[in-house]
C-alpha cells in the first residue's frame, strides 16, 4: 500500500465512519426526543443530551489528534470503536442513565466517558509506530498488581449477583483483564520456543516452562475461583487458550483448551451456588418463571416483541427486564432496533476482532503480537459471553458487553484496550 | 425546543415518524456497518489470525442463529408463549395479539368463538351444555378442558417436530387469527341431552360403536363457562366432570360383561334361582334378587324364578343367575376379561402435543377366590367404572366386540384398543339386550323400527338412592349408535334412566343418526400426528 494512500485511508475513513454514525445518532436522536415531547409536551431535559454531546465533539478532537501524529493504523479498528461507542451513548441515553446529569451537582454519568476518550488516546499513544515494545518490561509489574487488585476484592470486595465489587460499585475484574493479558505476552514470548514444541503433531511444551505457567497462572485463577465469579473464571482462561494458539499455532491447543475451559466452567457449580443457579436456568428456565428464570425470560420477551425490524427506539418496553442496562442491555437493544440491528451489531463487533487479530501480523515483536492477540480475545469473548448469555445460548455469566453496558469501569477500560490495539494496528 | 420537537413529531403522524426515523436509522447503521467491513487495512492476513477470524465469526454466527430462534421463532415454543402471555407487561403484547381459533361441532357449528370487542374474550353460544366437554377460557378463571389442551394450538402456535419444518416455521409471518378445531361432538344433541337431564345429577353419553366417536358428552349439573367461577363452590359440584371423572358401580350394566365372559368361555348354563337367593360362600350374604325385596315390602314372599337360562336371567336382570354365571366362569376368566376392558386404565379420548384428556382409571381388583366373583359380577363392591368407559363398553358389544378408543377430536384417528369378544359373541348379547327392550326391564324403550337392544342398571350405594344407569344400542343388526345414561341417586335405571335415554334416542334418530350407517371416510384419513396445519 502507498504511503500517502494509508494517511487518507486511515484516518479520512474513519472520519467517514464517524459521520455516518452521526447521522445515525442524529435520527434515533430525533426519534426518542420526539416521542419523549409527545408523552410530556414542555419537560424534554438538554442536561442528559450532555454526553451525545460530548461524543460529538470529543470523537473529532481524537480524530485529529490522531490525524495530526500521522497514525496509519487499520481504520476499521478505529471505526467499529466509534460506532461501538457511539451505540453504548445513545441506549444508555434512551435507559435513562444520564437523567441524573445536572453540571452543578452532579457530572458524575459523564466522566466514564471522557476519561474513555483519554484511555483511548493514551492507548494509541503507548502502542502505535512499533514503540510498543518497551511495556513486556511492565509483565511482570502488571502480574504483581493484578494479584494486588484481586487480593484486595477478597479482603474488601463484596459479592453481588455473582460478581464482586469494591466500594463504588467499581469492577476490578476489568482491570485485571487487561493486566494479566500484559503479563501472559510477555511470559508466552520469552518462551515462544518452548511452547511450540510438538512432538509427532501434538503440543507438548517443555516442562519447566508449562509448571512456570501452570503455577503463575493457577495464583489469579485459584483467587477469581474462591471468589466464585464464575465470568471471570471462563473470560481469563478463554484468553490464556487462545493466546497459547497464538504462541504455538497448533490448533490442538485451541480444542483440548476450550473443552478444558468449558469443563472446569462446568464443574464451578459445584462449589458455587450461584454458578449452579445460572445453570439451571440455562438448562430449563421455565422451572422457575417468576423466580430465577425471570431475567432471562423477559429479556427474550423483550426480544421476540422485537422481532425482525424492531419496535423503534423509545417505542419498546425493555425496562421490563431486570438491570437492563448493564448486563442485559443487548436484550434492550434486540428490542428496539431488531434482529436486523443485531446483525449489523454483531457485524460492526465480529469486524473490530478479526481485524484486531489482523492486526497482530505488523507487529514487530512477539511481545507485541501476543499483546494484541491477547487484548482482542479479551473484548471478543466478552462480547461473546454476554450476548451468549442474554440470548440463553450459553449460561448467564454476569459479563458486560463491551462499550455498550452501562458502567464507568467497564467502558473505560475497553477504550483503553481499544486504544491499545488500535495503536498497535499502526507499526510504521 | 420540545415545542419544535412536539412540531416536528405532528407533521408526521405519530407513529409513521417513528417508523420513518427507524428505518432511517437502521440504514446507516448497516451503512456503517459495511463501510468497517471493507475499510483498509494496513495488515496481510495470516493463517494463525485467519483461523482465529473464522472462529469468531462462525461462534458469532451461532449465536445469531440461536438468537433468532427467540427472537423470531419463539412461536413456535408453545411454554415460552406461555409465559409471555401471562408476564409480558408490555401494554400490547406481541403474543396475546393473536385472535384465539375457533371451536366447532361436527356440523360446523360455533361452540366457541373469540369474541369480537375483547382480546381474551371468548364466546360459548351453547353455555352450559358445553361447559364440561369443552372447558372454558377465561382471563380471570383460567383455562381447562379442550381449551387448555389445545390452547397453543388455538392460539396459533404451529408445533413441528420435524426440524426443517420448524426451521420454516421462523420466515413465517405470525398468523393473525389461530387455526380452528373440530370437535365430532353433535352441538343439537349435546344441548337436547342436558335439557333432558333438567340439571339433575347425571350424565348422558353417545356414541358411534365403529369408530369410537363421541357425539355427545354430557355432563349435568353444568356450568357457565362465561363466569366459571362460582361453579366449585356450588352445591352439586356442578364443575365436576361426571362423565369422565366420576366413578361409580355399573350394576347390573356389569352383567353384560360377564354374559359376554361366559359366552366366550362357552357356557350357557341353567342355573336355578331360588327366592332365597344365592350363598357364595359361608359367612357371605346371601345375593337375591330386587323382587325379593319388593315383596318383603308388601309383606309377601318371592317365590324365586326357578330354573332360568341366560337370555331370560338377563330379561329379568337376575342377581341370583349372574351371581352363580360369575362363579362359574371362574377368576381367570375374569381377569382377563378385565384387562381386555382395560378397566383399570385411564381412557385417552383427547391428546395434543402438549397432553391428553383422559378418564379417571377404574377399579377391577384383581380376582383370586370364586366367592368373591358373586358380588362382582353383579357390579357392585370393589368394581366401578367412570360412564364414559361404561359407554366405551356397550359400544364394543355394539361394534361386534371390538373396544374402540373413544375420540372428541375430528382430526384424531381411528384407534382399536383391545378385542372382548367373538362377533358371534357379541351378536348374542345384543339378541339378549334386544329381549331385555321387548319384554324385560327396559320395556318402555321398545321404540317402533329402532330395534332398540338395551340394560337397565340399579347400583346400589352406601347412602343415597341407587344410581340409575341405562346403557343401549340401535338398531340391533348393525348398531349405529350408543347411548348411556346414568341419573346419580335417581332409584331405579328403568324408571329415571331410562326415559331420558328414549328422548336421546329419538333425537338422534330425527337427525339420521340410527337408521343410517356411519359413513367411515375418517377411517381413511391420515393421521394428524403431532403439528397440524391450519
Amino acid at each position: 500500500m502507498k504511503k500517502g494512500q494509508a494517511i487518507i485511508g486511515s484516518v479520512a475513513s474513519a472520519t467517514g465512519v464517524y459521520l455516518i454514525s452521526l447521522m445515525a445518532l442524529t435520527c434515533a436522536m430525533l426519534s426518542l426526543l420526539g416521542i419523549e415531547a409527545f408523552l410530556n409536551p414542555g419537560r424534554v431535559q438538554w442536561q442528559p443530551l450532555l454526553p451525545l454531546a460530548l461524543y460529538a465533539t470529543g470523537v473529532p478532537v481524537v480524530l485529529i489528534w490522531l490525524a495530526l501524529n500521522h497514525w496509519r493504523g487499520d481504520s476499521g479498528v478505529l471505526g467499529s470503536v466509534i460506532v461501538l461507542s457511539a451505540m453504548g451513548v445513545l441506549i444508555q441515553f434512551r435507559m435513562g442513565s444520564y437523567d441524573a446529569i445536572d453540571l452543578k451537582t452532579n457530572i458524575y454519568p459523564l466522566l466514564p466517558l471522557a476519561l474513555g476518550l483519554g484511555a483511548f488516546v493514551m492507548g494509541v499513544t503507548l502502542t502505535s509506530k512499533g514503540r510498543g515494545g518497551w511495556m513486556q518490561m511492565l509483565g511482570w509489574g502488571a502480574y504483581f498488581l493484578a494479584i494486588g487488585v484481586l487480593v484486595a476484592m477478597m479482603v474488601l470486595g463484596k459479592q453481588y449477583r455473582g460478581g464482586v465489587y469494591l466500594s463504588g460499585n467499581i469492577n476490578p475484574t476489568e482491570v485485571i483483564k487487561p493486566l494479566l493479558v500484559f503479563f501472559l505476552a510477555c511470559y508466552l514470548s520469552q518462551r515462544q520456543k518452548d511452547f511450540s514444541d510438538t512432538v509427532s503433531g501434538i503440543p507438548i511444551p517443555s516442562f519447566p516452562s508449562l509448571l512456570g505457567l501452570v503455577i503463575f497462572w493457577g495464583i489469579p485463577l485459584s483467587v477469581a475461583i474462591l471468589l466464585r465469579d464464575m465470568g471471570l473464571v471462563v473470560l481469563l482462561n478463554t484468553i490464556l487458550i487462545v493466546m497459547l494458539f497464538a504462541v504455538a499455532k497448533r490448533l490442538g491447543f485451541l480444542a483440548i483448551g476450550l473443552a478444558g475451559v468449558a469443563a472446569a466452567t462446568f464443574s464451578m457449580q459445584f462449589i458455587s451456588s450461584h454458578a449452579q443457579a445460572r445453570f439451571d436456568i440455562w438448562l430449563n428456565p421455565f422451572i422457575d418463571p417468576t423466580g430465577k428464570g425471570w431475567q432471562i425470560l423477559q429479556g427474550l420477551t423483550a426480544m421476540y416483541s422485537g422481532g425482525w425490524w424492531g419496535s423503534g427506539l423509545g417505542t419498546g418496553a425493555p425496562e421490563t427486564v431486570p438491570i437492563v442496562t448493564s448486563d442485559f442491555i443487548y436484550a434492550a437493544f434486540a428490542e428496539e432496533v431488531g434482529f436486523v440491528g443485531c446483525v449489523f451489531l454483531l457485524l460492526i463487533y465480529a469486524t473490530f476482532y478479526s481485524r484486531g487479530f489482523r492486526a497482530a501480523g505488523v507487529t514487530r515483536t512477539p511481545f507485541e503480537r501476543l499483546l494484541c492477540v491477547g487484548l482482542t480475545a479479551s473484548l471478543a469473548v466478552q462480547t461473546l459471553l454476554n450476548v451468549a448469555g442474554v440470548t440463553k445460548a450459553l449460561p448467564m455469566t454476569g459479563i458486560t458487553l463491551p462499550f455498550i453496558s452501562h458502567g464507568g469501569s467497564s467502558l473505560v477500560t475497553c477504550l483503553f484496550i481499544a486504544g491499545l490495539i488500535c495503536g498497535l494496528s499502526d507499526n510504521e | 425546543m420540545s415545542e419544535w420537537l412536539h412540531k416536528f413529531m405532528t407533521i408526521l403522524p405519530e407513529e409513521d415518524g417513528v417508523r420513518v426515523l427507524k428505518i432511517i436509522f437502521l440504514f446507516f447503521f448497516g451503512i456503517v456497518a459495511l463501510v468497517i467491513l471493507f475499510a483498509p487495512s494496513p495488515a496481510p492476513g495470516k493463517m494463525t489470525y485467519r483461523m482465529l477470524r473464522a472462529g469468531i465469526v462462525v461462534l458469532f454466527l451461532a449465536v445469531l442463529g440461536y438468537q433468532m430462534t427467540w427472537q423470531i421463532g419463539g412461536f413456535s415454543r408453545s411454554d415460552f408463549v406461555r409465559y409471555m402471555r401471562r408476564y409480558d407487561k408490555r401494554p400490547t403484547p406481541v403474543a396475546r395479539q393473536i385472535m384465539r381459533g375457533p371451536i366447532f361441532d361436527c356440523r360446523g357449528l360455533v361452540v366457541a368463538a373469540p369474541r369480537a370487542d375483547d382480546m381474551w374474550g371468548r364466546r360459548y353460544p351453547y353455555g352450559n351444555a358445553f361447559a364440561h366437554p369443552i372447558g372454558y377460557y377465561h382471563p380471570r378463571c383460567g383455562i381447562t378442558g379442550i381449551e387448555l389442551l389445545y390452547d397453543s394450538y388455538l392460539n396459533g402456535y404451529l408445533q413441528e417436530e420435524d426440524t426443517l419444518e420448524k426451521a420454516k416455521d421462523l420466515f413465517k409471518r405470525r398468523p393473525e387469527e389461530g387455526p380452528s378445531l373440530t370437535l365430532t361432538l353433535d352441538a343439537r344433541l349435546q344441548e337436547t341431552a342436558f335439557d333432558l337431564l333438567r340439571g339433575r345429577k347425571g350424565v348422558v353419553i353417545m356414541m358411534r360403536p365403529m369408530t369410537g366417536t363421541i357425539l355427545a358428552l354430557v355432563s349435568s349439573p353444568g356450568f357457565n363457562p362465561h363466569d366459571p367461577g362460582p361453579a366449585s363452590i356450588e352445591e352439586n359440584m356442578p364443575a365436576f366432570n361426571r362423565a369422565t371423572q366420576g366413578l361409580y358401580p355399573p350394576g347390573s350394566l356389569f352383567k353384560i360383561v360377564i354374559a359376554t365372559t361366559a359366552l366366550m368361555e362357552k357356557r350357557s348354563p341353567i342355573f336355578s334361582c331360588p327366592g332365597m337367593g344365592y350363598v357364595a360362600a359361608d359367612n357371605t350374604p346371601p345375593i337375591r334378587d330386587s323382587e325379593y325385596y319388593s315383596c318383603e315390602r308388601r309383606g309377601a314372599i318371592w317365590p324365586g324364578w326357578g330354573n332360568l337360562n341366560m337370555r331370560e336371567a338377563m330379561t329379568h336382570s337376575s342377581n341370583v343367575y349372574f351371581s352363580q354365571l360369575g362363579v362359574a366362569c371362574g377368576p381367570e376368566a375374569f381377569n382377563a376379561m378385565m384387562k381386555r376392558l382395560h378397566i383399570n386404565e385411564p381412557l385417552i379420548y383427547m391428546k395434543s402435543v402438549d397432553d391428553s384428556l383422559k378418564t379417571v382409571a377404574g377399579n377391577a381388583p384383581v380376582v383370586r377366590y370364586r366367592s368373591k366373583l358373586a358380588m362382582l359380577a353383579i357390579g357392585q363392591g370393589e368394581i366401578l367404572m367412570t360412564p364414559l368407559h361404561v359407554a366405551a363398553m356397550t359400544a364394543a358389544i355394539a361394534n361386534d366386540g371390538d373396544l374402540m378408543a373413544p375420540r372428541v377430536d375430528m382430526a384424531e384417528t381411528v384407534k382399536k384398543l383391545d378385542t372382548l369378544c367373538s362377533a358371534g359373541v357379541a351378536q348374542q348379547v345384543r339378541s339378549m339386550m334386544r329381549q331385555v327392550v321387548i319384554s324385560g326391564t327396559g320395556k318402555a324403550c321398545n321404540l317402533p323400527g329402532l330395534e332398540v337392544c338395551g340394560k337397565t342398571g340399579t347400583a346400589q350405594v352406601p347412602n343415597g338412592e341407587d344410581h340409575a344407569w341405562f346403557t343401549c344400542m340401535a338398531p340391533e343388526k348393525h348398531p349405529n349408535i350408543v347411548v348411556t345414561v346414568l341419573i346419580e341417586n335417581g332409584g331405579f335405571g328403568s324408571a329415571a334412566a331410562l326415559p331420558v335415554a328414549k328422548e336421546v334416542l329419538l333425537a338422534a334418530d330425527r337427525l339420521g343418526y340410527v337408521r343410517k350407517p356411519e359413513v367411515m371416510k375418517i377411517l381413511k384419513s391420515t393421521p394428524p400426528s403431532v403439528g397440524r396445519k391450519k
